[in-house]
């Protein structure tokens, strides 16, 4: 059978076991399996726990759960309500600044916490009850936390740029780096858009005459912009120490990844007393169900693509791309709009694993820097958590707001990905945005 | 909803496909007690390794200590809780599926399509489990180490591999059998 041929026989077996419902992780190592029994020599069989052994035993994957502890640690304290209040507090002067705050605060809680659904969840359930009671429709108010929940997969310390890192055999570091630009622009773009949904909702109230919430502005003294401080200065410490050990050449990667971990445990220890066995379990429950499940499909997306290698599958559908000649940027529209296809129902982790072998070659060919290609998948990705049908941070609010309804939580989060779409697009015609940062620490 | 701010009711996920009587219930008792114990050493195994590495930064910055072990006792931990608590995972249905055909197939052929889904994932696990065990063997018999200077023995990964796997595998079988026995008493 030609490489393609068997291409496209493994990618339809793929299909039925991951829509029969089977388990991702499972999905895939049983239909590397599969095509190891019948078309790899039969030695190969026996090295298929070495092998997913091997990969998993990865210093850069190992960061992974590492990091899921600290998200966890901070995700399940108080500091993302404290951080949203503290921002609200000292942003009420701004327009619409109550949602600049919570843009602001799912930017920083996501480079803490590491996560997009721990993100939504912090900052949500106190962001969403209060944007509504200030009069905001309860749909703009969801697609903004859900949209300001995706910055986690983006910024540092983010998973998926890890996986991406030891998928595209790229820098942690430079990736890491690259992250931070496109992540303040989308910010900026979020804030921009909570700026003119609040004049346009503002100028209706006014309109109308009538008493309302959004026209009533807040007072804070001080004082109280001061007293807002103590719990939330502690975590930003944090954030800046772990990336100042990074990049500064005291920690690699891996130890930044326990550092971090280890501080936040310490830092929701002293800043909110939860040093109790009860106020661990749920932290140290949270981070074994999420790491255990995510290193598990990496570990068998990492046997199926070998699979797909060994069998010259990977490096036929490569092949076939160039040999298409599209021009560089159709190539990447092309492959971009897979990206967005397969969000409608894969995880980044297994999109980036399965297709990196495939969709790298050309696009090295082509010309594009993989380290700019990273980011720019990583916000289409982002893109995935909030398109119906699958989108995570949709079903993350409509947890944490039951009463808003799917439907306009939806419909609140398409104008977010709208706006990510216009960010790809920037990114295209000004790269320097993602790559000025780590250009210029790596050629200090 | 939150003592001290963390909030107490996360990773507390009943697991309700195997009946709780009768030997399954029995059985599955067994398999939770074992999942409930891997995963409370896979959880101490994930915060060891975090300290681990603190230490080497700290050895390292303040003291001036170089050493070549924390690395790799850190992927030891790591890889170990990795497969130590894929059952206690599996138990609450935490290895994430695509559930789409859940909406689209009429309720009978739905339940068929699930079963097949854990069936075919019990098969390829205990496939799994076997090539662990033979490499475990392997690895015991031959007395295989890590390349490095430290050179710990890869038994202890292999075995962390073996046992998970097979438990996983067990895990699979009672949530297979748990179906069809709830089918079973659905049709009575």
């Amino acid at each position: 059978m030609a490489p393609l041929e068997l291409g496209l026989a493994y990618g339809g077996a793929t299909l039925l076991a991951l829509f029969s419902g089977m388990p991702i992780a499972f999905a895939l190592g049983g239909v590397a399996v599969l095509f190891m029994v019948f078309f790899m020599p039969g030695a190969s069989l026996d090295t298929v726990a070495q092998n997913v052994y091997e990969e998993l035993a990865s210093i850069t994957l190992l960061t992974i759960p590492l990091f899921i502890l600290k998200g966890a640690a901070i995700g399940k304290s108080r500091a993302g309500k404290d951080l949203y209040d503290a921002l609200h507090t000292w942003l009420n002067r701004v327009p619409g600044g109550l949602g600049v705050a919570i843009v602001i605060a799912c930017g920083l809680f996501a480079a803490m916490a590491g996560s997009s659904p721990a993100t939504c969840s912090a900052i949500g359930s106190s962001g969403i009850p209060e944007m509504r009671r200030r009069g905001y429709s309860p749909g703009f108010a969801a697609g903004l936390v859900a949209a300001g929940g995706t910055l986690g997969i983006l910024l540092p310390p983010s998973i998926v740029l890890i996986l991406y890192a030891v998928a595209a055999e790229q820098s942690l570091g430079r990736l890491f780096l690259a992250g931070i630009g496109p992540g303040i622009l989308l910010v900026t773009l979020f804030a921009s858009y909570a700026v003119l949904r609040w004049r346009h909702e503002f100028g209706v109230a006014t309109a109308a005459g009538l008493p309302s919430e959004i026209l009533r502005q807040d007072r804070y003294t001080l004082a109280d912009k001061l007293s807002s401080l103590p719990r939330v200065l502690p975590f930003l410490v944090l954030l800046t120490g772990v990336m100042v050990a990074l990049y500064g050449g005291i920690a690699t990667p891996s130890e930044t990844a326990g550092l971090g971990a280890v501080l936040a445990l310490l830092l929701v220890a002293l800043v909110y007393r939860a040093y109790k066995i009860s106020d661990l379990k749920p932290i140290f429950a949270g981070t074994l169900g999420e790491s255990g499940m995510l290193l598990m499909i990496i570990g068998m997306s990492l046997l199926y693509s070998y699979v797909m290698s060994y069998l010259h599958i990977s490096q036929a559908a490569a092949g076939w791309i160039v040999g298409l000649h599209l021009s560089k940027w159709l190539l990447l529209f092309a492959i971009l709009l897979m990206v967005v296809a397969l969000g409608f129902f894969l995880p980044p982790v297994s999109i980036i694993l399965m297709t990196a072998p495939i969709i790298l070659p050309p696009l090295r060919e082509a010309g594009f820097d993989l380290v700019w290609f990273g980011v720019v998948m990583a916000v289409v990705m982002e893109m995935g958590l909030i398109h119906p049908p699958v989108g995570l941070n949709i079903f993350v609010i409509n947890r944490i707001a039951p009463d808003i309804g799917l439907g306009p939580i939806i419909w609140g989060t398409l104008p977010f990905v709208a706006l990510m779409a216009v960010a790809v697009v920037i990114l295209s015609f000004v790269p320097g945005i993602a790559m000025a940062l780590p250009d210029w620490v790596y050629t200090k | 909803m939150s003592i001290h701010g963390i909030d107490a009711a996360s990773g507390a996920i009943p697991n309700t496909d195997v009946p709780r009587f009768g030997l399954l219930g029995v059985v599955q008792g067994a398999v939770d007690a074992l999942n409930g114990i891997l995963a409370l050493g896979a959880a101490i195994a994930i915060g060891v390794a975090g300290i681990v590495l603190t230490w080497e930064v700290a050895g390292r910055y303040f003291f001036a200590t170089a050493s070549d072990w924390q690395d790799e006792l850190s992927v030891f931990l790591l890889v170990g809780a990795t497969f130590a608590s894929a059952a206690w995972i599996q138990a609450r249905r935490g290895h994430v599926a695509i559930d789409a055909l859940a909406a689209i197939l009429p309720p009978g052929i739905d339940r068929v399509r699930r079963v097949l889904a854990d069936v075919l994932s019990c098969a390829f696990v205990t496939f799994f489990a076997w090539k662990s065990a033979t490499l475990l063997i392997e690895a015991v018999g031959d007395g295989q180490t890590t390349p490095s200077s430290w050179g710990p023995p890869l038994w202890i990964p292999y075995a962390c591999m073996t046992a998970g796997m097979a438990l996983l595998a067990v895990q699979l079988a009672l949530q297979v059998l748990g179906s069809a026995h709830r089918d079973a008493t659905l049709v009575r």
